[in-house]
C-alpha cells in the first residue's frame, strides 16, 4: 500500500480530470441533437456494411419499384419529345376534312360514318374558293401497293395521289434529288412519280438518289417514271414515314378511279388562325351537306388536326403510367415490409447495444431516431440505386429504339424521396420497440 | 431477474434501520430513504428491497457487498437511475430521482452517473475514442470539445496510444479502462461499478482497483458493487446487503 502510494506521488499528475478544471456542466438538451443524428447515421451505415448480403436483399424490393418508375418515366418522356417533334414537322397549322375520323371507337360509329357522303374534289374546290382564313388547300388520296423495280420488290408502299403541288409543302416534304412535277404534268394524268427515300433502299440497292431518276418502277403493274426523290423524314414508333410514293392526283384517279373519298388538307399561316379557319370550313361543309346552323345531328364529315394522334398517344401513355405506378406501389409496399422485418431483426440483435446506449444517457427519442435513420438510410440507398438502374435501363432502351434520353432531376429526387418515406413508415414500429426497451432488460441480453 | 426470485421469510425484521426520518440531508450526494422495490411474480409479490435507507457524502469510496440474490443488483440499478423504486425517496445530487420518467432518468444517467460493467459493455464496432465520446454525444457536446474531453479521459486511464483501437484489439484490462474513461468523461457525480473485476484475471483486477483508488484520491465518488470481499476491502466504507436489507454499514478506513 505504501509502496504504491509512493509510486503515485512520484509520477506527475496525469489525470487532469478533477472537477475544478472541467468545463461547465452541459445543460442544454435540445430535442434534435445533430451529433446524435450523425452518430445514428454512422451506426446505420456501419451496420449496413457489416451485413452486406442482408442489406442487398433488403434493398431489392425498393430497387425494383424505383427502377420501374424511373425507367418508364424516362422512356415516355423521351417518346413524348419524339412525338412532339414529329407532329410539329407537319405542324399544328394543318387540319383535314375527311369522311371518317382517323380513329373509330366503335362498330356503331363505323356504320354511321360509312353512311356519310364521300368528300369530293368539289368540296375541296368550294372550300378553297370560300374560305378566306385558309392559306393552302390540297387534296390527297392514299392506296397501299406493292412496288417493283426489275427483280426488286417493296411491300406496303403508301401511294399518295395529291393535288395541287402545294400538298408537298402541306405534307412538309422536300426534294432531295430530281424535281417535282409541273402543274401541267400534274393535270395531264401522266405516269410520273416522286419516291420516298425508302424506295432507294428497297428497290435500288441503296443507290444514291440521282441514280433512281429516270428509272421506271411498277406500281400495281403499271409503269411510272421516277422524276424526284424526297428527303428522309425518319420513322415514328417503328413506322417509316419514308415508305411512300407521290403521284399526281389525276394519275391516281386514272389508276384507282374517282369514286374514292378524299381527304382535304387545309393549312393556315399560323396556329392562331386555325380555329377561325376551322369555323369557316365547318360552315361551308355544313351548307354543302345541307345542314342548318346549330343542327346537332351528324355533320357528315370530320374536321381533325394532328391533335387526335397526340390525344391518342397521351391516353395510351397515361395508361402505361398508371400500370407502372401500380407495379411500383406494390413493390414499394413489399419492400417496406421487408425493411420492417429486417429492422425488427436488427433491433433484436442489437438489444444489448440499445441497453448500453440507454445506460449512458440515450433517451427514447435518441434510440428512435437511430433506428429510423437506419431504415431511411436503407430505403434511400435502395431508391438511389433504383434511380441509377432506371436511368441505365432507359438509356439502353432509348439507344435500341432510337429516341432521346431525357434525365429528369425531378423523378430522381422523387424516387429517393418516396423510398425515404417508405423507410420512415416501415421503420417506425421497429424503432419504437427499440426506444421503449427497458435498459436493465436490454443490458442483460446477449 | 435473479434478485426477484429470492424467497423471503415473512417473519424477517429490519436489522439495521437508522434513517427512518422522511427528510433528506442536502449535504449528502446520495440520500436514500426507506426504499422498497417490489416485483410482481405471477400472483406473488416479491420484495427485492425492503426499507433500505443510507446516505453517501461526496468523495466517498464505498463498496456494496452481498451474495447473489441479496438485492444488491436491484440497489445498484436504483442508484444508477436505471430503475425507480416502488416506494421511498432517492435524492441524487439534490434531485429527487425516485419519481422521474424515462427521459429524465436518461438525462440523469448521462450527467450524474458513470457506469462500469463487469463485461465492459463497449460498442464492438466503435473505436475506444468513439466509445468514450458516446455519453458526450447524447449530452449534446460539440465535436471538437467532445474529442478533447474523450482524449483527456483516455489519457487519464493510460490509454493514450490505444485510442483508435477497437475493443477486440484490446486486452480485458484495457477494455475495462476504456469503459472507465467512458464513465468519467461526462464528469459524473458518481462512478458506479458493477463487479468491475469479475471478468479479469487477478493481476489486471489489481491494476483496475489501483485505478479506482487513484480516481478516488482525485475527488471522485466511487461505488463498487461486488460479491468479492477482497475487492470490497479496497473501499473506505462497506455496506452489506442481505435479503433485501442493509445488514451492515461500516467504515473500514
Amino acid at each position: 500500500m505504501i509502496e504504491r502510494s509512493g509510486e503515485h506521488e512520484a509520477r506527475p499528475p496525469r489525470y487532469t480530470y478533477a472537477r475544478a478544471i472541467l468545463p461547465a456542466r452541459i445543460t442544454s438538451h435540445p430535442f434534435f441533437r445533430l451529433a446524435a443524428v450523425w452518430e445514428a447515421f454512422r451506426v446505420a451505415t456501419g451496420s449496413l456494411r457489416a451485413n452486406l448480403l442482408r442489406t442487398a436483399l433488403t434493398l431489392m424490393g425498393i430497387i425494383v419499384g424505383v427502377t420501374a418508375v424511373i425507367a418508364v418515366v424516362t422512356i415516355i418522356k423521351g417518346l413524348d419529345q419524339t412525338v412532339a417533334q414529329t407532329f410539329s414537322s407537319q405542324g399544328s397549322t394543318v387540319f383535314t376534312i375527311s369522311k371518317n375520323p382517323q380513329i373509330i371507337k366503335s362498330r356503331e360509329e363505323f356504320i354511321k360514318f360509312n353512311r356519310r357522303k364521300d368528300v369530293t374534289h368539289e368540296d375541296a374546290e368550294t372550300v378553297a374558293r370560300l374560305c378566306t382564313a385558309c392559306w393552302r388547300v390540297g387534296i390527297a388520296a392514299n392506296a397501299i401497293e406493292t412496288v417493283k423495280y426489275q427483280d426488286q420488290k417493296a411491300e406496303n408502299v403508301r401511294i399518295r395521289g395529291i393535288e395541287p403541288l402545294t400538298m408537298f409543302d402541306i405534307d412538309g416534304v422536300s426534294i432531295d434529288a430530281g424535281r417535282i412535277w409541273t402543274e401541267s404534268e400534274g393535270a395531264s394524268g401522266r405516269e410520273i412519280c416522286v419516291i420516298g427515300p425508302d424506295m432507294l433502299k428497297n428497290l435500288f440497292g441503296d443507290a444514291p438518289a440521282d441514280q433512281a431518276l429516270g428509272k421506271e418502277v411498277r406500281i400495281d403493274g403499271r409503269p411510272y417514271l421516277v422524276i424526284g426523290v424526297l428527303e428522309p423524314l425518319g420513322s415514328i414508333f417503328g413506322f417509316s414515314r419514308d415508305n411512300v410514293i407521290y403521284i399526281p392526283y389525276s394519275t391516281y384517279q386514272k389508276a384507282y378511279g374517282g369514286r374514292r373519298s378524299l381527304v382535304v388538307f387545309i393549312q393556315v399561316p399560323a396556329a392562331e388562325q386555325l380555329e377561325a379557319a376551322e369555323d369557316q370550313v365547318r360552315t361551308i361543309m355544313r351548307s354543302r351537306r345541307g345542314l342548318a346552323m346549330g343542327e346537332v345531328e351528324d355533320e357528315g364529315f370530320a374536321l381533325e388536326t394532328q391533335d387526335v394522334f397526340l390525344n391518342l398517344y397521351g391516353s395510351a401513355t397515361s395508361n402505361i403510367y398508371i400500370v407502372t405506378i401500380g407495379v411500383a406501389a406494390i413493390s414499394l409496399v413489399v419492400g417496406g415490409i421487408v425493411v420492417m422485418n429486417i429492422m425488427l431483426v436488427s433491433v433484436t440483435e442489437r438489444t444489448k447495444e440499445i441497453g448500453i446506449r440507454k445506460a449512458i444517457g440515450a433517451r427514447r427519442k435518441d434510440i428512435l431516431t437511430q433506428f429510423l435513420i437506419e431504415a431511411v438510410t436503407v430505403t434511400a440507398l435502395g431508391g438511389a440505386i433504383g434511380v441509377g438502374t432506371g436511368f441505365g435501363l432507359a438509356y439502353i432502351i432509348s439507344a435500341l429504339i432510337g429516341f432521346p434520353l431525357l434525365v429528369s432531376v425531378t423523378s430522381a429526387v422523387l424516387g429517393v424521396g418516396v423510398s425515404s418515406v417508405v423507410g420512415i413508415i416501415s421503420g417506425l414500429w421497429p424503432a419504437w420497440r427499440a426506444a421503449k426497451l427497458d435498459p436493465i432488460e436490454a443490458l442483460r441480453a446477449e | 431477474m435473479s434478485d426477484a426470485t429470492l424467497t423471503l421469510s415473512p417473519t424477517e425484521t429490519v436489522i439495521n434501520a437508522p434513517a427512518t426520518e422522511v427528510g433528506h440531508d442536502p449535504s449528502m450526494l446520495i440520500s436514500m430513504r426507506d426504499i422498497w422495490k417490489t416485483y410482481q411474480m405471477g400472483t406473488e409479490k416479491v420484495h427485492a428491497l425492503h426499507g433500505v435507507s443510507f446516505d453517501i457524502p461526496r468523495g466517498e469510496y464505498i463498496a456494496i457487498i452481498g451474495p447473489s440474490g441479496s438485492g444488491k443488483s436491484t440497489l445498484m440499478n436504483l442508484i444508477g437511475c436505471l430503475d425507480t423504486p416502488t416506494q421511498g425517496q432517492y435524492w441524487l445530487n439534490g434531485k429527487n430521482v425516485s419519481e422521474m420518467d424515462d427521459d429524465e432518468l436518461a438525462r440523469i444517467r448521462n450527467q450524474e452517473v458513470g457506469f462500469v460493467f463487469q463485461t465492459f459493455n463497449l460498442l464492438a464496432r466503435a473505436t475506444a475514442l468513439h466509445n468514450v465520446e458516446l455519453p458526450l454525444i447524447y449530452g449534446g457536446v460539440g465535436s471538437s470539445q467532445r474529442h478533447e474531453m474523450a482524449q483527456k479521459a483516455l489519457t487519464a486511464v493510460d490509454l493514450t496510444d490505444r485510442m483508435m483501437h477497437k475493443p477486440n484489439e484490446l486486452s480485458g484490462g484495457q477494455r475495462q479502462r476504456v469503459a472507465i474513461a467512458r464513465a468519467l468523461v461526462n464528469n459524473p457525480s458518481i462512478l458506479l461499478a458493477d463487479e468491475p473485476t469479475g471478468a479479469l484475471d487477478s493481476h489486471t483486477s489489481m491494476e483496475i482497483m489501483d485505478l479506482f483508488e487513484r480516481l478516488h484520491s482525485e475527488g471522485n465518488t466511487i461505488i463498487v458493487v461486488t460479491h468479492e470481499h477482497d475487492i470490497a476491502e479496497r473501499a473506505h466504507r462497506v455496506i452489506s446487503i442481505r435479503d433485501g436489507q442493509i445488514e451492515k454499514d461500516e467504515r473500514i478506513r
